[in-house]
């Protein structure tokens, strides 16, 4: 049996060292210290080493020789990361002398002691990040040598992700979510927007490609801080809109709490509101005919005179639209429509009008200056307004005196008497009837006390269950309960309740999920996770949310203690589908409709984030090298369909990886829906069916209302049937009848079977799809796209998601392309390889050259000695890509787009707006060179030169070390984490269970969500 | 100067201090000055609705200098020997402090209308949402080099807002800074500690709660998760920490408190905008004078402004988005108007550079460290293209930079040479610590052009 943890070959002892040397390391041991390098040490150095590092020589201005002189900083720095480079074997360089395993482990202990000495060591640190996963040896984790050592994770709390995050607070909120797509509207999951408050995500993913979610951050200062902004904002939020607006369901403790506070503002609103309206005719009714005498004297306003232009000053008065909504934010739109309606006022001439609006507005006490822009605003505009008063009626509806409650109306009669002084506008008079009531609410709820424990009881526990999902401890309730009464005391109740929120918002609890060991422990010292850390730990692997109404109750019924229990809990969450999902954050902020998935999100996610397809929506590229407008939307398309594919793929669930890399079939302007897409097609080959034999191009009004029945029937977009001379912006009737026909003649005159459904014209709105110019990036030309409302279907030159445009864009640069990125995440994912970090003193830049391919210039940078030992081992698959362009289209030539070889200058813009044309500038071109070289999948009949892209990802879907790789990184997805040797069996496992279920995804979830590696926990000590 | 790596180690502390939420900035930077001796300061005012090049161009330019000016070609001129545009000559006593920034182009940030946070962030977005803001604001970058208390303050008249709202800024990626939106607002949250120390105390209370609770928590935690406990208690204890330190300067603050009239009460409704302008450029000039912050943003007006009380315009409010499309109010031509606001602008430009140049700091005075740029959030024009985007700059004299006196048109986009946005935000950096290669997104007709387009704009460098 082999020893507890196993990290890279051969090199945990070591590790060990330099961790237990953290245990000792104090100020005092630190401060006494004088670092010497040892003789044996000196002597492996001065054998391997000073030949380029000494005071001769110092490669990458890099000097070992005087390591003991330097500052302690300095010398840190250096021995860290000579550190990485022993350990993970990048030097000395491949083609030099290399030291023995033993003269490697005894150079890292001098320099894990020394660095354990300041705790300074970086190395334990890297090997927990993903990028640095496949450092473990991927032959040893297959090779079964390691399949008896006990697998586990550590006990654990991993921080919540961006994505619980949101859905933690849409639970507490309870915001739900709905989304359009052409007409239909459903609710979906995972949204980002909560109604009614704007919260700062602390826990945003690194923005990479592959696996992003680990549990090796902790909580800072940085989380918590936003985190207290966030749960001020949700505790106001609930107080005073959620719990009012339940009356009492939500919450209800704090109903109970607030009740008094709510009347009493409920009671002063409605007060406040009826005086609003009526207070003149109530000072009437009070007062009679002395009311005028208590009146302030008028005070007309004075405008600035409208001054005289100048000779040859032109003058464009404001439109109707921006008038009235001036008027309304000047809130004088209800007087304004109320009086040009009333028929009591219908014979007042427009001065006549504009005095007594502005006497009703003195009296009230609106301020001079609001008055002043009302009224001239009024002295150009009342014409216009009268115009449209009636129609304005809807927005601003009258409101009837309706007397309130007879207590009511004795109070508020009361009030005005009471405080009523001549000279007082009347707002004056109604705020210090306000003022009044205020101040005597406020006294009769501190007369009635506190909250009862009781009730704070009821809030401790109602919080705790919303926001931690878990009854509180008689414990926590009892310091909850204290704590809560002493916020009453400084803050009052309302605020008090906020308080409470807050606390429990900012527990580490809300921010942490746990996984921690529980019950007795096995042989090995692992201890199964308890039944609530496991519900959540399976909810989280599968989606964002908390465990739903099932697994609550098999945790709480001793219905998951068992890797049976597991299983079944995996396999039903898995096959669930009646949650739907939202997928991309970017994409919901774009409101793109088709963004939601039925399935479990976090195995959708998995591709996604594998890919790193989504970054196509972030890198920011030119509409004029792309040759057609609306870029934007092309890209949000391409990504979307991109999902598509991948979920159509785990929806057979056969093959799927070797499917992900090898399919010929694509989602190409298409929603998925193979019936409604057809018969969106069916309407618009009617449409060209109907009219290709006639004389469209030259109708006129007339020749085109004699098909008025069949435009009926099959109607196109803006244009009525009944009404040819009305349209819209783009034209009427007639002319958008042509450019819609050009268009949909385009689309079926060369034999096509199937018309795209793109908008007919460039216009706003639509009733079709948006996006049509993802057509462009698959190398379509737009008017001889044999598009086909059955989809997936084959697209030529492509094969895989490695040649699909968004995976190809995500990994390009803004105008070119990016082989040696593409060549990484190959060599990483795909293989199991791993690169060295780029040397500090490495300026990576591909040299300019106007007469050469990006491929030559690239390797004049990469293919000399210092550079290739690390470009070896991504150019010669990067390159292979080269058979597309940095938009992801195929080509066959590249343009040298230098101004001096440019061909054929393009517009920039189409002048008739033929939305079919493709823009870009023609350029001289070189030809393309794809072939390439694959090393690395272990497999002689695989490994080779290849042709292009097609021939490696050919070869990559017949390749094991690519299943494996997948299932690697599917690891560390799933379990937050790294790999280790000790999680060789779970590995094998899930290999197996792929095979044996025809290439099932699902079944590799099933196997690594039921492995040791998931369900055992065990605690370190150090 | 710094190299890049050692700045990234030196600034490591800062810069995660400043990627904290908005409102908590002022809890984890450092007091201004510590170690850094006098910081500079840098007061960004965003504008609407575009600054016409044309608009900014000097009176009595020489025949062959207009001829560049008007092609779009460049060249330099000597402000002191030039006569400024109406609605600059506001700034005639301090031309010598004066750069009219013209060339520099900005299409990698949003145009036409908006560009919401892209303008000081250079990338481009096409929404104003969060998932498009791609990194941390130039204003934020600069805060991190000179930390104060509150680390960066915005304040903002964006659509006639008032209390605290979201601004534009961006303390980091994905991140949206939270803006004071009337003046009364910045006075009570800057000076919270001396207008109401129980809302600071308050919350120590509950972070002495928390910090009992997870601290005293046997959690049976080992190893890793110990530290990780132990952490979470210091960053707590941090937080209480710093909000003493607020509590305990309050007395120093009082002496800066600005005096505002009851008209901005309430968030100010019946104001003028020249009030409203007066009041937060007092209250600006105050927490700069106070220390609490170096780095202030200030959107004096956006779209959806209401503007009152203009000259010529008193008795009527107007819309700065029918003026940008030429219609206009109270019988007065929309381009008056337009100037009129652009001069109203200027008036507070000119008092935070007297009053700035009034307060005695080291050797001179507190404007010598200071640097006030004034420029369109959307380029060139109402619906702005981004080819131009002019900066009006005042500068002090220790400010770093080769600039002051000077019109300055920079070759035209898409030509050797050529300037961006980028390139002004990389020579800002560049110029006060920071080494970074080069800051935004970067242009692509220069890209396509194969034009040289990263770093500082070496002829500004002091």
């Amino acid at each position: 049996m082999k020893s507890v943890r196993f990290f890279a070959a051969g090199f945990t002892a070591i590790l060990q060292i330099s961790i237990a040397e953290l245990a000792v390391a104090d100020e005092k041991l630190a401060s006494a210290h004088v670092f010497e390098v040892p003789e044996n040490a000196e002597a492996i150095l001065d054998r391997y080493c000073y030949n380029c590092h000494d005071e001769e020589m110092q490669k990458g201005d890099i000097q070992l020789d005087k390591l003991s002189g330097l500052e302690k900083p300095k010398r840190l720095d250096l021995l860290n990361r000579m550190q990485e480079q022993i350990y993970f074997q990048h030097m000395p360089p491949k083609e030099k002398k290399q030291p023995s395993e033993e003269e490697r482990k005894a150079l890292l202990a001098v320099i894990s002691k020394e660095l354990g000495v300041y705790e300074a060591s970086t190395l334990e640190g890297k090997l927990q990040k993903p990028e640095y996963g496949n450092y473990i040896d991927h032959q040893k984790l297959f090779s079964g040598e390691y399949k008896d050592v006990p697998a586990y994770t550590t006990d654990r709390r991993w921080l919540i992700s961006e994505f619980i995050f949101n859905a933690k607070f849409q639970r507490i909120l309870g915001n739900q979510t709905t989304i359009g797509d052409k007409g239909k509207k459903f609710s979906v999951v995972g949204s980002k927007k909560l109604q009614g408050v704007s919260l700062a995500n602390p826990f945003l993913l690194p923005k990479t490609v592959g696996v992003r979610y680990y549990a090796n951050e902790d909580l800072t200062g940085g989380h918590l801080s936003s985190m207290l902004t966030n749960a001020q904002d949700v505790s106001k939020f609930i107080t005073d809109v959620q719990v009012p607006k339940s009356k009492g369901k939500y919450l209800p403790a704090i109903m109970e709490i607030i009740a008094m506070e709510e009347a009493h503002t409920a009671t002063i609103t409605s007060r406040r509101a009826f005086l609003q309206s009526h207070i003149e005719r109530l000072c009437e009714e009070l007062y009679g005919d002395l009311n005028k005498a208590m009146l302030p004297t008028f005070v007309p306003v004075v405008l600035q005179p409208l001054p005289e232009l100048k000779e040859g000053e032109k003058y464009k008065k404001a439109p109707m639209n921006v008038s009235t909504n001036m008027l309304e934010s000047l809130g004088a739109a209800p007087l304004v429509y109320h009086t040009l309606t009333d028929s009591k006022f219908a014979s007042m001439s427009d001065d006549e009008f504009r005095a007594y609006c502005e006497r009703v507005w003195f009296y009230r006490g609106d301020h001079e200056r609001t008055i002043q822009s009302r009224m001239a605003l009024l002295r150009e505009y009342v014409p216009d307004f009268r115009g449209i008063a009636v129609e304005q009626l809807k927005r601003h509806k009258k409101i009837d005196y309706k007397p309130l409650a007879d207590d009511e109306m004795a109070a508020i009669h009361e009030a005005i008497q009471k405080h009523r002084k001549k000279g007082y506008h009347y707002n004056t008079l109604i705020e210090t009837c306000v003022d009044d009531w205020q101040q005597s609410f406020a006294k009769e709820r501190k007369d009635a006390g506190p909250p009862s424990p009781d009730v704070l009881t009821k809030l401790a526990s109602q919080l705790s269950l919303l926001m931690l999902e878990r009854e509180p401890t008689s414990e926590e309730n009892a310091d909850y309960v204290e704590l809560t009464r002493s916020y009453v005391d400084k803050l009052g109740q309302r605020k008090a309740v906020q308080k409470l929120i807050q606390t429990i918002l900012l527990s580490s609890e809300f921010a942490y999920r746990s996984e921690l060991g529980a019950g007795e422990p096995d042989k090995h010292g692992r201890r199964m996770m308890s039944p609530r850390d496991a519900s959540y730990a399976i909810a989280y692997a599968l989606t964002d949310q908390s465990p739903d109404a099932e697994l609550v109750a098999a945790a709480g019924s001793g219905r998951l203690n068992t890797r049976e229990d597991y299983k079944r809990e995996v396999e039903r969450l898995l096959a669930k589908r009646n949650v739907r999902s939202l997928i991309d954050p970017v994409l919901e902020d774009k409101s793109w409709a088709e963004n939601s998935t039925d399935m479990p999100i976090r195995e959708l996610r998995f591709f996604r984030e594998f890919f790193g397809y989504p970054k196509a929506l972030e890198i920011f590229k030119d509409e004029k090298r792309f040759g057609g407008d609306r870029l934007d939307q092309a890209t949000n398309r391409v990504v979307n369909e991109a999902d598509r594919i991948v979920e159509h793929i785990l929806e057979k669930d056969k093959n799927v990886f070797e499917e992900l890399i090898g399919t010929e079939e694509f989602y190409v302007f298409h929603d998925g829906n193979n019936e409604a897409m057809a018969a969106t097609s069916d309407r618009i080959k009617r449409i060209y069916e109907y009219f290709k034999d006639k004389d469209w191009q030259n109708f006129n009004y007339e020749e085109l209302a004699r098909h008025t029945d069949f435009l009926r029937k099959n109607p196109m977009r803006s244009i009525n049937p009944d009404n040819l001379k009305s349209g819209n912006r783009s034209g009427d009737g007639l002319k958008l009848f042509k450019k819609s026909l050009t268009s949909i003649t385009a689309r079926l005159d060369k034999g096509q079977k199937d018309a795209a459904p793109f908008d007919m014209y460039r216009g706003y709105g639509s009733d079709f799809m948006t996006g049509e110019n993802v057509a462009m990036l698959w190398g379509y030309s737009k008017d001889n796209w044999h598009w086909s409302a059955n989809q997936p279907a084959k697209v030529p030159n492509r094969k895989g998601m490695l040649t699909h445009p968004a995976w190809l864009i995500a990994h390009a640069f803004n105008t070119e392309t990016d082989p040696v990125h593409r060549g990484k995440f190959v060599r990483e994912k795909l293989l199991a390889g791993s690169i060295p970090d780029v040397p500090i003193t490495v300026d990576a830049q591909i040299p300019e050259d106007h007469n050469k391919t990006l491929r030559s210039r690239l390797a004049m940078a990469t293919e000399n000695k210092n550079c290739w030992h690390c470009h070896i081992s991504m150019n010669p698959l990067g390159n292979t890509f080269e058979m597309y362009d940095d938009f992801g289209r195929f080509r066959t030539e590249e343009y040298l787009e230098y101004p001096e070889h440019l061909i054929s200058k393009r517009p920039d813009e189409s002048k008739d707006r033929n939305h079919l044309l493709d823009l870009r500038d023609i350029y001289k071109t070189l030809q393309v060179e794809s072939s390439g070289h694959l090393a690395g999948t272990r497999d002689k009949s695989l490994d080779g030169d290849i042709k292009d892209a097609v021939d490696l990802a050919e070869r990559l879907s017949k390749s094991r070390v690519m299943r494996q790789s997948f299932i690697r990184h599917a690891f560390r997805y799933f379990m937050g984490r790294n790999e280790f040797l000790s999680d060789s069996k779970t590995l094998i496992d899930a290999e197996q269970a792929y095979i044996e279920n025809g290439g099932s995804f699902d079944a590799v979830i099933v196997s690594l969500l039921t492995s040791d590696s998931f369900i055992y926990r065990k605690p370190i000590e150090n | 100067m710094l190299s890049r790596r050692n700045f990234l180690k030196t600034s490591a502390l800062g810069a995660g201090a400043m990627s904290l939420a908005p409102s908590f900035n002022q809890l984890f930077a450092a007091p201004s000055g510590v170690g850094t001796g006098i910081p500079k300061r840098f007061i960004f005012i965003r504008k609407s609705s575009g600054l016409v090049p044309s608009e900014n161009a000097l009176m009595n330019l020489s025949a062959k200098d207009k001829a560049l000016d008007d092609a779009k070609q460049p060249f330099e001129a000597d402000l002191s020997k030039h006569e400024l545009p109406k609605w600059l000559r506001g700034l005639d006593d301090h031309k010598e402090n004066m750069t009219i920034l013209q060339g520099l182009s900005a299409k990698m940030s949003e145009n036409v209308h908006y560009s919401f946070s892209s303008v000081m962030g250079c990338f481009k977005s096409n929404r104003n949402t969060l998932s498009a803001i791609k990194r941390t604001t130039i204003d934020f970058e600069l805060a991190k080099l000179f930390p104060s208390p509150f680390g960066h303050v915005e304040l903002s008249f964006a659509d006639g807002r008032t209390g605290i709202v979201s601004g534009y800024s961006a303390p980091a990626p994905q991140t949206r800074n939270y803006c004071y939106a009337d003046p009364n607002t910045a006075r009570s949250e800057l000076f919270k500690s001396v207008l109401n120390p129980d809302a600071v105390n308050s919350d120590n209370d509950m972070l002495a709660f928390l910090q009992g609770k997870e601290g005293m928590k046997d959690s049976g935690f080992k190893g890793h998760e110990v530290k990780r406990q132990e952490a979470q208690v210091e960053s707590i204890d941090k937080i209480r920490e710093r909000n003493k330190k607020l509590i305990s300067i309050s007395r120093t603050l009082a002496d800066f408190l600005p005096t505002l009239d009851p008209v901005h009460d309430n968030g100010g409704p019946d104001a003028s905008t020249p009030e409203k302008q007066a009041a937060m450029t007092d209250v600006l000039i105050a927490a700069m004078k106070a220390g609490l912050t170096n780095v202030v943003t200030y959107t004096i007006d956006d779209l959806g402004t209401p503007i009152t009380g203009l000259p010529g315009n008193e008795t009527d409010r107007v819309g700065i988005h029918p003026l940008g499309h030429d219609e206009a109010f109270g019988g007065v031509p929309a381009w008056m108007t337009r100037e009129q606001i652009r001069i109203s602008h200027m008036n507070q430009v000119k008092t935070i550079v007297e009053k700035l140049k009034a307060t005695p700091e080291g050797k001179g005075t507190m404007f010598d460290n200071t640097m006030v740029m004034y420029f369109p959030e959307n380029g060139e024009t109402h619906h702005g293209i981004g080819t131009e985007a002019p900066f009006i700059i005042m500068s002090g004299k220790n400010c770093n930079l080769n600039i002051a006196g000077r019109y300055i048109r920079l070759p035209f986009l898409g030509n050797e040479g050529h300037k961006t946005l980028g390139n002004w935000y990389t020579t800002l950096l560049n110029a006060h610590g920071n080494p970074m290669e080069h800051y935004g997104d970067l242009d692509l007709e220069m890209a396509r052009k194969k034009l040289s387009q990263t770093g500082a704009i070496k002829q500004f460098m002091a």
